[in-house]
């Protein structure tokens, strides 16, 4: 099929120089393209491959470890005895384009292999009686969409620029993407015809480029300039400011500059950065920075520099979204930040160890086949490749027997090891009901819900929230691992009416056996958040009888369950304490309704289990 | 052959926008598929297993696994396009199933075992994504789909090709398929990325009607009496609509558009601010295709409207308590507002 050409492509501006800027200097270290649906992420990266003339090598999410790193040659090694190398994925990758689409979604296997190729650029190949190295010096692209969780941080650094796309919403722009995609799709023969003289032209302006760059130099003030923006925008390591240096003169050789500028090194901050910055918990600046919002404060001009001036005018909203101590550089990449807020935050880790509730590997037959062991009793799970490498190797003492080549014994089986994304599902019930609490109760929810998945990439933990009043329960938030979805649903957080406690125990119930069919590996929790005061009957007329009956049934279910009682009146009725009792679950009275002792409680709670 | 007798598609009663849905994907299977939302008993998997009566017949590469198109070099799998003398059948689309039990080796194709035990060799063995090469791959209960299956699914739903790189195979070949998925929504969402890959969906709601759900009742019992004569009934208009749909393929390639309507397909997305350009596109396809069934070659007001009832309601940002519903009246003003549309 012949690809979407490069320079057909409307809009998305970044994104293309982004590409354009690895052809120039493959140093730059690859694009991390991150973004919301059908914006032509993967299209660009297709279509810049077909452009320079090199292979896309396209890593798919169930690779597993074998063809990607490569193995033994098993007809050769059947064949002639002879132990050869049979390459893998990174062995093509070589000299290409490395391509991972959904990379946030790879598994923590794999994803730890890449790391260290694309680091390292070279693969050392150790496994199925095989030793091998070679060269790995690729350009990695991966795309991701946020909304479906963030990249593990080791990988997130190993990426040269990030570049986030939207649509465009310019209604021009807008009709020609569609009225070029039909023509495409008409007759691509003819429509990529018709780019042939812009497709050949770009291609020759990057090889202009190239040998501009060969004759570039870096003045060590601007060397300075780089480290200045590096650390001013907290980035661990070093590998930061390499990669500003070289991202701005690949710039500077695209560009036809004469030397590489503190303009240069500005507009590179904008890719380089985003992805590395340090950055305080989004949410906190954003609320401190909103007082000062319009003011539109211009960058600090204390230290260096005339440089500020040359900034390209910024969104005041972007500013906000930074913390206090930022240069300019800074600045200019803040509307990258979400994801690298997140992603940093969890990268310091303060939270505890990596999950060790959280079970990445699947002990039953399910999940991603990544890589094999050797089994410790009784297989029922084998890995059959690795097994018949074993009975490869062992070949010349055996005699295979009815015709077959290979002779296979009970010593050389194998056994996968699986992973699955698993981790704790975490579902919260709220009386969303008019009781005086209500808004409180859910702000605390909500602000919990976003503290517990602004590590969830990490421990695959999922939330989800269930809310009820007035005449029955919604489901507010389904159970999800995505902070994104999270903050798009519980934008507005209605409350008021009566209190359906059987129906919103019962809905949570629900949701939570429903969720088992998916994830049975996950261990689930049910997070009861109430002053246990019901009025609103499910099945009889008595609604605390339902209320009752319901949370039995939370028992008998064997989901780990807790109760936080948010009643505070002077005169306590202790219903939730009752309800707690009859589900066999934690109870907490909450004295302060507040998100953070909510995510407190949750998390003692989890741990403990 | 399948033997099995399936409910008549055309005796369906009701039910219009999911039947409609469903029929503009076998005219143009470029459209993205279709999920189908709703609650219990409301004849979803009926309909989809209904299709199979009624899809079209197609030319396919004699003895090929993936069902290659013989006149399109450009889809084809690595065999066929190696070979210069391909042998042209005539074929049927099917449905193909894919059980939410299914293992990702079964889903993907694996290792051909036995062969590799014989010969020492690897070779590949084809799983569901080949047969679904050009067919419509059916996965009932979507929502309950594992995560990872879903993942390879959608990946090859997107690109058109299933890349295997796994176990020891390294293999890709065309997959090129309808993706239609039944659900019901109170067992839990699909995620937000499956849900982009659809181009269609449609919410299904039982026929509250009295004299349809009288007439649902009626021909449900007069199909379990005696399903050969009922079949026989309903053989006329089944070739009707057969007709009809190979009539709107041959049509839909004449099928044009103003500017005036890509203008106003961008604007209906950018007032809705849903994400990306995947609902612009798929909003003028569904237009065009929906032309060609009612035959005419040219997109109307009344395409567009129906366009963006099926293309937008899930690809809107969500809000709680609320139903994810849309304010379709609004689009339809948009629409009706535009002079010469």
């Amino acid at each position: 099929m012949t690809p979407y050409p490069f320079t057909a492509i409307v809009g998305q501006e970044r994104l293309k120089l982004a590409l354009i800027l690895n052809l120039v200097d493959p140093a730059v270290g690859g694009v991390l393209i991150s973004g919301e649906k059908g914006t032509a992420k993967s299209t660009a990266v297709r279509a810049i491959a077909a452009l320079s003339g090199r292979k896309t090598v396209e890593v798919p999410l169930n690779v597993t470890e074998d063809r990607l790193v490569g193995t033994l040659d098993l007809t050769n090694a059947v064949n002639s005895g002879e132990k050869c190398f049979e390459k893998g994925l990174l062995y093509e990758a070589d000299g290409n384009f490395l391509y991972v689409d959904e990379i946030n979604l790879l598994g923590t296997h794999i994803s730890g292999i890449l790391a260290e190729v694309i680091a390292s650029q070279e693969n050392i190949v150790s496994r199925d009686g095989i030793e091998y190295r070679h060269p790995c010096r690729c350009i990695p692209i991966g795309t991701m969409n946020p909304e479906e969780g963030t990249l593990r941080p080791q990988l997130l650094d190993k990426f040269g620029l990030f570049v986030n796309v939207s649509g465009e919403e310019d209604i021009e722009l807008r009709t020609e993407v569609i009225r070029r995609r039909l023509e495409y799709e008409l007759d691509p023969e003819s429509f990529c015809a018709r780019f042939r003289p812009q497709e050949e032209k770009l291609a020759r302006q990057i090889i202009d480029a190239k040998k501009r760059l060969e004759r570039l130099s870096i003045s060590e003030e601007i060397l300075r300039f780089c480290a200045l923006a590096a650390n001013s925008a907290l980035c661990e390591g070093n590998r930061c400011e390499i990669i500003l240096a070289e991202t701005a003169k690949a710039l500077c050789a695209w560009r036809n500059g004469a030397e590489v500028t503190a303009d240069d090194v500005s507009e590179a901050a904008k890719f380089v950065l985003p992805h590395r910055m340090r950055n305080a918990p989004q949410e906190e600046t954003v609320q401190q920075n909103t007082e000062t919002s319009d003011k539109n404060e211009p960058p600090e001009n204390t230290e260096d520099n005339s440089q500020t001036e040359t900034e390209p005018p910024q969104d005041t909203a972007l500013q906000e979204e930074n913390s206090a101590e930022q240069n300019e550089k800074a600045e200019a990449a803040g509307d990258e930040l979400p994801l690298s807020a997140e992603g940093i935050k969890s990268a310091a880790g303060k939270n505890g160890g990596s999950g060790k509730r959280s079970k990445t590997i699947a002990n039953e037959n399910s999940g991603r086949y990544v890589r094999s062991t050797v089994p410790h009793g009784k297989c029922t799970d084998i890995a059959v490749i690795p097994t018949l490498c074993n009975a490869a190797l062992n070949q010349r003492r055996r005699t295979p027997e009815n015709g077959m080549k290979l002779s296979v014994r009970p010593s050389d089986i194998r056994k996968k090891i699986r992973e699955k994304r698993t981790g704790a599902t975490i579902l919260f019930a709220v009386d969303a009901s008019g009781s005086m609490g209500a808004k409180r109760r859910m702000r605390a929810v909500k602000g919990a819900v976003k503290g517990l998945l602004s590590e969830a990439y990490r421990k695959r933990d999922r939330v989800g929230v269930v809310a009820f009043r007035g005449n029955g329960a919604q489901t507010l938030l389904n159970i999800t691992g995505s902070p994104e979805l999270a903050r798009k649903c519980m934008d507005e957080l209605p409350t008021g009416g009566k209190t359906p406690l059987a129906a919103g125990i019962a809905a949570a119930c629900e949701l939570l056996r429903a969720e088992r069919i998916r994830t049975p590996d996950a261990l689930q929790y049910l997070i009861f958040i109430s002053d246990g005061k019901a009025n609103v009957p499910l099945r009889s007329d008595d609604p605390f009888g339902d209320a009752l009956t319901a949370a039995e049934q939370v028992r008998l279910s064997g989901v780990g369950a807790m109760v936080l009682d948010t009643e505070n009146s002077y005169i306590r009725f202790g219903y939730a304490k009752q309800i707690a009792e009859r589900m066999d679950a934690q109870y907490i009275s909450l004295d302060e309704v507040t998100g953070s002792a909510v995510e407190e409680n949750v998390r003692e709670f989890i741990n403990n289990e | 052959m399948d033997k099995k007798a399936y409910f008549p598609f055309t005796a369906i009663v009701g039910q219009e926008k999911m039947k409609r849905a469903l029929i503009l994907n076998l005219i143009d299977p470029a459209l993205g598929g279709v999920l189908i939302k709703g609650e219990k008993g409301t004849a979803k998997s009926t309909a989809v297993r209904a299709l199979t009566e009624v899809l079209p017949e197609r030319d396919e590469v004699e003895n090929c696994p993936f069902s290659c198109d013989p006149h399109d070099r450009n889809c084809q799998c690595e065999s066929c396009r190696s070979r210069e003398d391909l042998t042209a059948v005539k074929r049927r689309m099917r449905v193909v199933d894919l059980p939410v039990s299914a293992t990702e080796d079964r889903v993907v194709g694996t290792l051909d075992i036995e062969r590799a035990l014989r010969t020492g060799e690897k070779h590949f063995e084809p799983g569901i994504l080949a047969d679904a090469n050009r067919n419509i791959l059916y996965i009932d209960e979507i929502n309950l789909l594992d995560d990872h299956v879903v993942d390879v699914i959608l990946d090859s739903a997107a690109m058109g090709v299933n890349t295997v790189e796994r176990e020891g195979v390294s293999f890709s070949h065309p997959a090129r398929f309808v993706l239609v998925g039944t659900m019901n929504p109170e067992e839990g969402d699909l995620r937000p990325q499956l849900l982009d890959r659809f181009g269609l969906v449609v919410d299904v709601k039982g026929e509250t009607d009295i004299e349809m759900r009288t007439e649902v009742v009626k021909r449900y019992l007069e199909y379990e009496l005696d399903p050969e004569a009922f079949l026989e009934r309903w053989r006329h208009e089944q070739e009707k609509l057969r007709d009809k749909i190979s009539e709107a393929q041959k049509l839909l390639r004449t099928v044009t558009y103003s500017d005036e309507i890509l203008r106003l397909a961008a604007e209906i997305s950018v007032s809705l601010g849903v994400d990306g350009h995947r609902a612009d596109i798929s909003m003028i396809k569904t237009a065009c295709t929906n032309a060609a069934y009612e035959g005419r070659n040219s997109v109307s007001g009344e395409d567009m409207k129906l366009a963006a009832e099926l293309v937008l309601p899930h690809r809107m940002r969500r809000k709680p308590f609320e139903e994810q519903r849309m304010d379709i009246t609004a689009v339809f003003e948009m629409i009706e507002s535009r002079e010469g549309i």
